[in-house]
């Protein structure tokens, strides 16, 4: 931050310090203090502004005062503290840190279909046990969809309504392929457990589905929803989807084309160790 | 030279320089200045200044609502308690601060020698300090007629038709209208600086979408200041026309509209809270990657959104007078303004989580200060989109709750971007560390404080106690928070002296910290700190958004990615 | 002081950006727009609300010739600038008078107009909401002009003194460029308060 280097040899031309911007502030704020004070205070300030004025313009015309300043150059050692790592050679661009392994998205699509199917089973069993029907489940699900069934008994509930069957199925549907969906776009963030993650996840994101909307769009189920046999069903889902799951191959992303052969052919079992490393590096 | 002992220039202390000069020459050194860095530097020593003075008189605010019906000072000095509190923390603080802060990054970052109106640069500095010195002067000479007041005591958003002569005799609105002109000035003069700066002076090979994302906010903001700051001019402008020519801008007797001063004012008001908002996002973008040692996330989504967020909060204002009673066109209208402009901070915060993301994230000091940032800004953002919904508004409007909100946003999100920013770039500007055992200290006595402080504001605001107001009865139900509220005071004020002695005593004592103590990217970085008047011996050129990292990793580069 | 080079320079094949005066000078103008756009919006919104007269429609007259004047000083100042850029500096310092002169015009024709309306008609600016606002927008460009015409002036006077060369072309052309936008703001005004305000 010295100035005094005036050394006439290849220096940097810098703005010469200037007592003018601050004289010409002060005598803006003077004559603007002029209106609260005194007349005086402007007059000063008038005063104080045409000096600087005509300061300031000497100052840049017809030339810009400069100063050289003397910059000796000193070639600078950055270190990165960035400890280096033991890094598997592959191809330079390799910077995305994807996983080597995923499933598809119709993994879980398929998953939703097959646990949809299977939690019939549950749901038809509560039925029987405790209305001794097989369609209760199903008119109970269809209710949502007619507002006049709001009102209705339960034993109306426990007759085959042909209306309630296909709304029912519509809805089942439906909702089992966008949860399976849902679980699709979720498995490459828990590639390694599906059917934990599955018997888990998937019951959780349809009970905090439903149990947010069910008011709204089924007062009449939120009634007489039975949690432990709901929950049931859902466990059931979860767990034929993640078991369908894991019946389904993994394909394997552009990351793993990087890797070098001997990798690829499964000589080396060191991909996990290479993934996590990687996550400290940019 | 990489761990140079040799330490001049300092935000509190000029005298420390390193020759032996008298103490007149310093001064003359630093009064003819047109060194972007040391401009800076007086910036945020000002800034600093006016900061204790607003939070001392928010300590006396405090301590006057502490208990019901309490007569610490008088009704007079508390209208005039707010009014300086509030104009003082925006003007005096929040702006200088962040422009300080501008002022030394900016040509830094970009790799240039200096501002591109070094002169312009001082004046402005100058003219916005002589602006506070005028405001606060008032306490002195402010002339109030029969004892009417000193200071100004109309308020941080002045409402007519309290302003007018009738209501407001003497000089104390007058200084008020006055030094937030001259600041204006000041910063209309350093924002045009910046967007000089930032287009003309860039150094070879920094195109527009390789500058840093601090340098990319600064340009919005700079920008936002032009179509807000002089709005408030302008209104200004008619304020003094009405009290000394009898104009009828603002006089309703004439025919005049009160309601137009709020617009005026507001057009300015709100998009002012983006301006000081956006430097706090600025230093974000810069901490969060560099301790989370990755890139930042989704670097063109970030800048679209702030620019996004520039346009935005120019069609905001109104939401801060739902209660005027505007009718349902224009309520609908900012409402939904107000809420779209959640969208691109959005964006923000989940740009700011992806960074952090699978990063290792070092919890250093500034670091700790921005992730209390991100959860507090998240939650001043969501009682934003609260108090957005107009009927909402009619029930909570001018009420504690709008305090809590704002100050969520502004010391939660702001201040504590500021501290992050302090804590990071204080060894560039000095040469040496700040300490971290203070800092963690100073961090978590005032996240205790700020908590206790502002989130039990929210209170007695739903319990229906309106702002601005001197003292309460003691069966409103308000006394236990209002006790708590002030006892979080306490705490941040114990925080803020532990931050002043670390720069203090950081200065004389802390660490050296070499050109690159926190192993960064960008280009300030690159050279020794403090950094030579000249910035760079050799203009860099850049090939990435990131030049450092591609001269400290050459075998994989930026360039090769971006 | 000693440095450091820690990123080194190598030639980036062309690199040029745009000129710091000319940015300024936008950035300027940006400001003042919004300024001005205030003035305006509170014309507007105070049109036909004074309480008392004299109406704009009782006392405004069209300033047709001060108009002309003023909107073709800015062709003289485009070819003064033109001129430097050539280094014809006579002609320089021709279309620069002829742009004073022109200036000059509108102010004193400003200046009439006010002196009729002051004394004749005993409009002030407190004399009702027309009034203010009148005097306020005017005036606001009026003291635009005035600073046009003082760096005008100035660039007259170092032309005149001989001191004006080609190399000061591109702050001809910054000053010029303020001189443009002082020019349309009269546009706006000259619509608002002699056309829509009538």
């Amino acid at each position: 931050m010295e100035h005094e280097n005036e050394t006439g040899h290849a220096g940097v031309h810098m703005p010469l310090p200037t007592v003018w911007p601050v004289v010409l502030a002060l005598g803006l704020t003077l004559i603007i203090a002029g209106m609260v004070t005194h007349v005086a205070v402007a007059v000063l300030g008038l005063m104080l502004s045409l000096v600087s004025a005509v300061g300031w313009f000497r100052n840049v015309l017809p030339h810009e005062a400069h100063e050289i300043v003397e910059a000796p150059i000193e070639p600078l050692e950055l270190v990165s503290v960035r400890t280096s790592i033991d890094r598997i050679p592959v191809e330079p661009m390799h910077r995305k840190v994807i996983p080597v392994e995923t499933f598809r998205f119709s993994t879980g699509l398929m998953g939703g279909i097959a646990g949809g199917i299977a939690m019939i089973a549950p749901a038809t069993l509560f039925s029987l046990i405790k209305y001794h029907s097989l369609w209760y489940a199903m008119n109970l699900l269809a209710a949502g969809g007619f507002v006049s069934w709001a009102g209705e008994s339960n034993q109306f509930l426990a007759q085959f309504h042909l209306q309630g069957f296909l709304a029912a199925l519509a809805i089942h549907a439906v909702t089992s392929i966008l949860v399976g969906s849902l679980y699709g776009a979720m498995l490459p963030m828990f590639p390694r457990w599906p059917i934990l993650t599955a018997g888990f996840l998937a019951p959780l994101l349809w009970t905090g589905l439903l149990a947010s909307v069910l008011n709204v769009v089924s007062p009449i189920l939120n009634e007489r929803i039975d949690w432990f046999w709901f929950v049931g069903s859902q466990i059931t889902f979860g767990l034929v989807a993640g078991f369908v799951v894991n019946l389904q191959a993994k394909v394997r992303t552009p990351q793993f084309q990087a890797l070098p052969f001997a990798l690829r052919a499964g000589f080396h079992a060191n991909l996990r160790h290479d993934d996590e490393e990687k996550d400290g590096q940019a | 030279m990489a761990t140079s002992t040799r330490v001049t220039g300092h935000l509190d202390n000029p005298t420390a320089s390193g020759s032996h000069r008298g103490a007149l020459a310093v001064l003359q050194d630093w009064l003819t200045t047109v060194d972007h860095k040391k401009i800076g530097l007086m910036y945020i020593g000002y800034a600093l200044v006016f900061l204790l003075i607003a939070g001392f008189q928010a300590l006396l605010m405090r301590v006057q609502l502490l208990v019901p019906n309490n007569n610490f000072v008088s009704p007079e000095v508390f209208n005039r308690l707010f009014t300086m509190h509030g104009t003082t923390m925006v003007f005096f603080v929040g702006m200088p601060i962040l422009f300080g802060f501008g002022n030394y990054l900016v040509p830094l970052m970009i790799g240039a020698r200096d501002m591109a109106f070094p002169r312009l640069n001082a004046f402005s500095f100058w003219i916005s300090a002589f602006g506070g010195f005028l405001l606060y002067f008032s306490y002195f000479a402010g002339s109030g007629l029969y004892g009417a007041g000193t200071a100004p005591d109309v308020g941080w958003f002045a409402y007519a038709p309290l302003t007018s002569r009738v209501f407001s005799p003497g000089h104390s609105t007058d200084y008020w209208t006055l030094s937030i002109f001259l600041s204006g000035i000041g910063s209309i003069g350093t924002a045009l600086n910046i967007v000089a700066t930032t287009l003309c002076m860039r150094c070879p090979g920094m195109k527009l979408n390789r500058m840093p994302l601090l340098v990319w906010l600064y340009l919005v903001v700079a920008c936002l200041v032009f179509v807000t700051i002089s709005p408030l001019t302008a209104a200004q402008i008619m304020l003094c026309l009405d009290r000394y020519l009898g104009a009828h801008f603002f006089d309703t007797q004439a025919g005049g509209s009160a309601v137009l001063w709020m617009h005026f004012f507001w057009i300015f008001g709100h998009p002012e809270v983006y301006i000081l908002v956006m430097p706090a996002f600025a230093f974000a973008n810069e901490i969060i990657p560099v301790f989370s040692r990755k890139a930042i996330f989704g670097y063109p989504a970030m800048v679209a959104a702030s620019v996004c967020i520039g346009f935005i909060s120019l069609s905001v204002w109104a939401h801060h007078m739902f209660t005027v009673g505007m009718g349902p066109g224009p309520n609908a209208f900012f409402t939904f303004a107000t809420m779209v402009i959640a969208v691109p901070t959005g964006i923000k915060i989940f740009n700011w989580l992806a960074t952090l993301w699978g990063g290792n994230i070092h919890f250093t000091t500034p670091m700790i200060f921005s992730i209390g940032f991100l959860f507090q800004f998240l939650i001043a953002g969501l009682t934003g989109v609260m108090l957005a919904v107009s009927p909402f508004d009619w029930q909570l409007g001018n009420s504690y709750f709008v305090v809590a909100h704002f100050h969520y946003v502004l010391v939660g999100g702001i201040l504590f971007m500021i501290f992050a920013a302090f804590y990071y770039w204080y060894p560039k500007m000095t040469g040496r560390m700040l300490s971290e055992r203070l800092g963690k200290w100073h961090f978590w006595l005032f996240v205790i404080g700020f908590h206790l402080t502002f989130d039990f504001m929210h209170v007695p605001g739903l319990l229906g106690m309106p702002r601005r107001i001197y003292t309460y009865e003691a069966d409103r139900g308000w006394a236990i928070w209002n006790l708590i509220v002030s006892s979080g005071a306490v705490f941040q004020a114990a925080a803020t002296l532990l931050f002043a002695y670390n720069l203090v005593h950081s200065y004389f004592k802390g660490e050296i910290a070499g050109p690159d103590p926190w192993d960064a990217w960008t280009l300030e970085w690159s050279t020794s700190s403090p950094p030579p008047s000249y910035n760079f011996a050799v203009t860099p050129t850049v090939d990435s958004r990131r030049p450092l990292w591609d001269r400290k990793h050459p075998e994989e580069t930026d360039a090769q990615y971006e | 002081m000693t440095t450091t080079v820690a990123v080194p320079h190598h030639p980036v094949e062309s690199w040029t950006q745009p000129s710091r005066g000319l940015v300024g000078m936008a950035c300027l103008i940006v400001a003042e727009s919004a300024i001005f756009i205030i003035f305006v919006v509170a014309y507007i919104f105070y049109i036909g609300k004074s309480l008392t007269g004299p109406t704009p429609r009782e006392v405004l007259d069209l300033p047709i010739f001060s108009t002309v004047c003023l909107l073709s000083s800015s062709i003289t100042v485009h070819y003064a600038v033109h001129a430097l850029q050539h280094s014809r500096i006579r002609a320089t310092i021709g279309w620069l008078a002829g742009t004073v002169l022109l200036g000059g015009i509108f102010i004193a024709s400003t200046a009439r107009e006010w002196y009729e309306l002051i004394y004749h008609h005993g409009l002030t600016v407190r004399t009702n909401l027309f009034g203010t606002t009148f005097y306020s927008l005017v005036g606001l460009h009026a003291s635009h002009v005035i600073a046009g015409l003082m760096m005008l002036g100035l660039a007259l006077l170092f032309a005149l003194a001989g001191k004006l060369n080609q190399h000061h072309a591109e702050r001809l052309e910054v000053v010029s460029i303020y001189w443009h936008f002082v020019d349309a703001v009269w546009v706006i005004v000259f619509t608002v308060v002699y056309v829509l305000g009538r």
